[in-house]
């Protein structure tokens, strides 16, 4: 029953509108929370289980006939799906309060799951094409999302972000179809075989850079990234939550590490291509993030060198490079989700995103600055914190697989990354507070209760980080360690 | 009795510090009544284990050879006994003294904590059980003396905790070395000679276990605290509980984990140590013009004579020491007790404010008066019998000359005495202390009972030697040999015992001439002596701290950090400070410029990343 991931999301938007009518607040609430708890729940404990003799597949059926469809769960899949779920589940529990003044919670709800089920959906497809539709569907909910404050600057960014997101798409596209010219097929296992045989030398050259355009556009690697600084933070603060910490990895680092390493097969060369991407971005995105005074840009810019991180790490293509790397896509989702949602804190409370208007807000908002100090170490990379176990790792496999050099850059990026959060707690946080904000106070049960559910989170994971590895980065990455043979071998119909 | 029974003299008081934090100020009465009942059922079982002797308590801990193992036996259970009595006498003493005391309740909870401790680390075994209850007492320490309430009394604690901190670290190392040399941290199983690298780990730990006891050059913090501490920590630990442990672990480490010989140059080095403590100190404690800072001296004086005793290693010599020890915490607490008694009542213990106060209080001023004969090894008191024990052990080692830095000790020990009870209790009244009472009942009886047991200690110093003292020395005494030190104990006429009298005469005719020099004022007779030409100066550089290892190294240490900071730091700091971040800013406004919100700038990166991408992705195939 893995369908229900996608279809049981779908269901609830449908009917969140109607509920909205009837209630304004409290049902919306309940059912797109439990929605997510259910989602929660059914991958962590389920989950497992389920792929516990191999990947799962499913054939959907329409009326007994069988349907172009097919999901497929394996140790990747399940990885991303908790990933999903968990970050899901904590932005959904910090609207309740947040999106309050929004109005319109139904739809708001709606909008979001049918994000959620595009991302569950594509994380689950196993052919191009589905990947394509499922990578649609969460956009076009995300476009939505982004203007849904409707203000001058929160429409010129959806706008812009659509503008080049179709761009991305448009390529995409065409990188399907020259997959298809080549081979004859969209399905992955078919492809990979198909591939395999031929020997396709020019037109795979092209075909991977435009797959690399689309799903490094939606990933925001450098030079692909302008729009996310402008679309993440004018967001409402738990979106941006999700689309940092989940859609940017969804449609951008697990389609474009499915595709790479499980269809394509990782060459050489896009080894090579991917541990430049990655480290420009980790490094570039850096310094910009150090220079910015909007508290969400800044995250923004963060969220580009971190997928830079994951990009690096992953373009190194061993076994320890690669668990190092969903190992920090998953810290990283948490621990971003969690910086996003502190600073929506902060400006509910304060109503300014300006790191410079701000200061000791620590002393009216020691929960928020609490957590927020956690989210900023863990990225940072600060022991015992989750972040700082994932950076080891992609460190150590950098040294092991004999790149320095790009070590010395994930240090050098590392650095910088707790320049700037010092800097933002600093600014933000710490000092002595500004008269503005004597009468602040500190953020509502369920914002708080979010942001703490994802701090110890971090910091559980950074005492357990061994059986956090075992249990579900391991298997992720073996499957996609294995390359072509994950979905050639076992993924036939 | 059970083994597991071993357990008792560390949990009670550890439970027994938690309930006495615990219980509110309003149930101060619940609260010393627990204090008082619990140290009578540890000085019950006390006796009892006493009278068990045997006793071990071993089970696995982290493995590696590290078990928590206590072990009962006659050394142990004697140093047990004795912790349980002082404790018991500290706990009635505090009852009234630390009543106003502000943080009177901390003061209980660290004293419980501390005998917790205590009887921990005498009963352990093994050595990481040993080191875990010895620094235990480092916090405890300093947390007794941190609550004295005046305004230096946090950097005296520091200070302690620093002194006493280092000695530790000497001791774990010694410990380390040790265990490598002997191959097991069992201490009942360890005994080897103290050469080359084994010679190292005594060194270490001697200065481990000295410095525990406040020997020289470890002291300094003591006559601090006396000043800086409540009066009834300096009876508890520094004239009773430190002692006791350190002379106990230096007898195990001289005469158990190594062979010490007579003659060796451990045995020597000891003596040294041993020496010079007491002669420095003792002229130090002669000037003084605070009871209670002279009587600090004195505490750090003593542990010469046990040092040197120890250090001679022969039987004699090992039993004074150790006998010494003993007797040391008996009249010492009591000393400190009579001077808490003074202050309790008159409000001071400077010298020159009080006089006469033996009409006053009369009880006070008999136990003062017991216990500051005793420590000035007065026939027939318990200090005469040990201090001739280390005389003739001192002489029978060759070396006269520990011998005569022995009784110079004696000498100014004597003088200051006689100051010091002049000055307090006899001459006349000075008009600086009102009409006082005598101090209650739970003050005077621990006094009282202290110089009762120094009297019995001396008079009848069979039951200590035999009971206490001879099982202790017997293992390390060769087969056969006369191990029975009573015999010239109270002998007055032999040489030593007559030398030691002389001792005696000579102090009190310079306590004469300096009293009748000073008009008749008892606070100045030490003034001859202080003037002499030479001294004077002396004293001022140690008045100034000069001699002092702990405030030359703090001195030391503030130059050497000034000079990394101006040398090493701001450069560095320079570098960061000013060329890394002008760097990062000057790049990120490059790559911010770039960023200028423009829709065909950003599709044109896109497109040129799309052909580059192509273009290598080509290339590196080939």
């Amino acid at each position: 029953m893995i369908i229900l991931f996608v279809v049981l999301p779908l269901v609830v938007a449908g009917l969140l509108p109607l509920a909205g009518k009837a209630s304004k607040r409290l049902l919306p609430d309940l059912l797109a929370n439990a929605t997510l708890l259910f989602l929660v729940a059914y991958a962590a404990v389920a989950g497992r289980a389920l792929i516990a003799d191999g990947p799962v597949l499913q054939q959907t059926t329409w009326l007994g006939e069988a349907l172009g469809i097919r999901l497929v769960l394996d140790g990747f899949s399940l990885f991303m799906l908790v990933v999903v779920a968990l970050v899901g589940l904590a932005a959904s529990l910090f609207s309740i309060d947040y999106m309050e003044h929004y109005g319109a919670k139904g739809n708001f709800y709606a909008l979001y799951l049918v994000m959620i089920a595009g991302m569950n959906g594509l994380v689950l497809a196993s052919d191009l094409f589905a990947v394509y539709v499922f990578l649609e569907v969460a956009a076009v909910a995300s476009y939505a999302l982004v203007a849904y404050g409707l203000g001058r600057d929160e429409l010129e960014a959806a706008f812009k972000y659509l503008m080049l997101s179709v761009v991305a798409s448009a390529f995409l596209v065409g990188g399907i179809a020259v997959v298809y010219g080549m081979t004859g097929g969209l399905d992955f296992a078919a492809v990979a075989m198909a591939l395999k045989e031929l020997n396709a030398g020019p037109a795979l050259a092209v075909a991977s850079a435009l797959f690399l355009l689309g799903f490094g556009l939606k990933a925001a690697l450098i030079p692909f990234h302008a729009w996310l600084p402008d679309a993440h933070p004018s967001a409402p603060a738990p979106i941006s939550a999700v689309l940092s910490g989940l859609l940017i990895k969804v449609s951008g680092v697990y389609a474009l590490t499915r595709v790479f390493l499980n269809v394509f097969g990782l060459t050489p060369a896009l080894s090579t291509v991917l541990l430049w991407l990655g480290a420009v971005s980790a490094v570039a995105a850096a310094f910009l993030a150090l220079g910015q005074k909007d508290i969400k840009r800044m995250l923004a810019y963060s969220s580009i060198s971190q997928v830079g991180y994951v990009v690096l790490a992953i373009g190194v293509g061993t076994p320890l490079g690669i668990a190092g790397g969903l190992f920090h896509l998953f810290n990283h989702a948490l621990a971003k989700g969690l910086l996003f949602l502190t600073s929506g804190s902060v400006q509910r409370a304060t109503g300014t995103r300006d790191l410079d208007a701000m200061g000791g807000l620590a002393k009216r908002m020691p929960v928020t600055a609490a957590t927020n100090l956690v989210g900023a170490l863990s990225i940072a990379g600060v022991p015992p914190l989750n972040g700082f176990w994932s950076k080891l790792i992609i460190i150590v496999a950098l040294v092991q697989a004999g790149h320095p050099v790009f070590a010395a850059v994930a240090v050098l990026a590392s650095v910088l990354t707790l320049w700037y959060y010092l800097l933002m707690q600093r600014k933000a946080f710490f000092g002595r507070l500004n008269e503005t904000w004597a009468a602040v106070r500190e953020a509502p049960f369920w914002m708080t209760a979010s942001t703490v559910l994802l701090a110890l989170l971090c910091v559980g994971i950074g005492i357990l980080f061994a059986s956090t590895v075992t249990t579900w980065v391991r298997p992720a990455a073996d499957v996609l360690a294995d390359g072509i043979h994950a979905v050639a071998g076992s993924w036939g119909f | 009795m059970t083994p597991k029974m071993l357990l008792l003299p560390v949990l009670l008081p550890a439970v027994l510090a938690v309930a006495l934090l615990l219980l509110p100020r309003a149930l101060r009465l619940v609260r010393d009544a627990l204090a008082v009942a619990g140290a009578g059922v540890l000085l019950y079982y006390g006796f009892l284990f006493f009278s068990v002797k045997d006793l071990r308590y071993a089970v696995p801990w982290l493995g590696m050879g590290i078990d928590f193992d206590l072990r009962l036996y006659h050394f142990s259970s004697f140093i047990l006994l004795a912790l349980a009595g002082f404790l018991f006498l500290i706990a009635v003493y505090a009852t009234v003294k630390m009543k106003d005391a502000p943080r009177g309740r901390e003061f209980m909870a660290y004293v419980f904590l501390t005998a917790a401790f205590a009887n921990g680390a005498a009963l352990a075994n093994n050595f990481v059980p040993l080191v875990f209850f010895w620094e235990g007492l480092l916090v405890t320490l300093y947390g007794m003396i941190a609550i004295g309430g005046r305004p230096t009394s946090g950097r005296t604690a520091v200070k302690a905790l620093l002194i006493a901190g280092f000695c530790d670290f000497s001791l774990i190392l010694g410990v380390g070395l040790l265990w490598s040399v002997a191959g097991t941290a069992t201490m009942s199983e360890i005994a080897v000679e103290p050469t080359g690298l084994a010679a190292a780990a005594f060194v270490l730990m001697m200065i481990g276990a000295a410095g525990k006891a406040g020997a020289m050059p470890f002291h300094t913090w003591i006559p601090d605290a006396a000043v800086d501490a409540p009066v009834t920590f300096m009876a508890f630990l520094p004239a009773a509980f430190e002692k006791l442990l350190g002379i106990y672990l230096l007898a195990r480490v001289s005469l158990d984990f190594f062979k010490l010989r007579p003659g060796g140059a451990m045995s020597v080095l000891l003596m040294i140590v041993g020496a010079a403590t007491i002669v420095l100190a003792v002229l130090m404690a002669l000037v003084q013009k605070d009871l209670k800072r002279l009587l600090s001296y004195h505490a750090v004086s003593q542990v010469g004579y046990m040092i040197l005793g120890i250090g001679t290693a022969v039987p004699v010599g090992i039993a004074g020491g150790v006998f010494h020890m003993i007797n040391h915490a008996m009249y010492k607490s009591g000393l400190f007790l009579s001077a808490g008694s003074v202050e309790h009542r008159a409000g001071t213990t400077e010298l020159k404010k009080l006089g006469g106060l033996r009409r006053d209080m009369p009880l006070t001023a008999l136990g003062f008066v017991v216990c500051a004969l005793a420590i000035s090894g007065v026939w027939p008191l318990n200090g005469f019998v040990s201090k001739e024990m280390v005389f003739h052990g001192a002489l029978e080692t060759g070396y006269t000359v520990f011998a005569v830095a022995a009784w110079i000790g004696a000498i100014f020990t004597f003088a200051s005495f006689l100051k010091a009870g002049h000055s307090v209790f006899f001459g006349e009244r000075t008009t600086d202390v009102p009409e006082v009472k005598e101090s209650p009942a739970a003050i005077v009886l621990p006094i009282l009972v202290l110089a009762a047991l120094c009297v019995l200690f001396g008079v009848y110093n069979k039951l200590p030697l035999d009971r206490l003292i001879t099982p202790v020395v017997a293992p390390h005494a060769e087969a056969g040999a006369h191990l029975d030190f009573t015999g010239h104990a109270l002998d007055l006429f032999n040489v030593v015992a007559l030398i030691s009298v002389g001792c005696l005469v000579l102090a009190f005719l310079i306590h004469r001439h300096g009293f009748l020099k000073g008009g008749r004022k008892a606070y100045l007779a030490s003034e001859p002596f202080h003037g002499l030409p030479g001294i004077r100066q002396a004293y001022d550089l140690a008045e100034k701290r000069v001699f002092d290892p702990y405030e030359q190294g703090v001195k030391a240490l503030q130059g050497l950090s000034l000079a990394l900071y101006k040398a090493v730091d701001r450069p560095i700091d320079f570098v960061f400070e000013k060329a890394v971040t002008a760097a990062g800013e000057k790049f990120t406004g490059i790559l911010k410029k770039a960023h200028n919100g423009h829709y065909a700038n950003y599709l044109a990166w896109c497109l040129a990343g799309l052909v580059i991408l192509a273009g290598a992705i080509g290339l590196l195939a080939k």
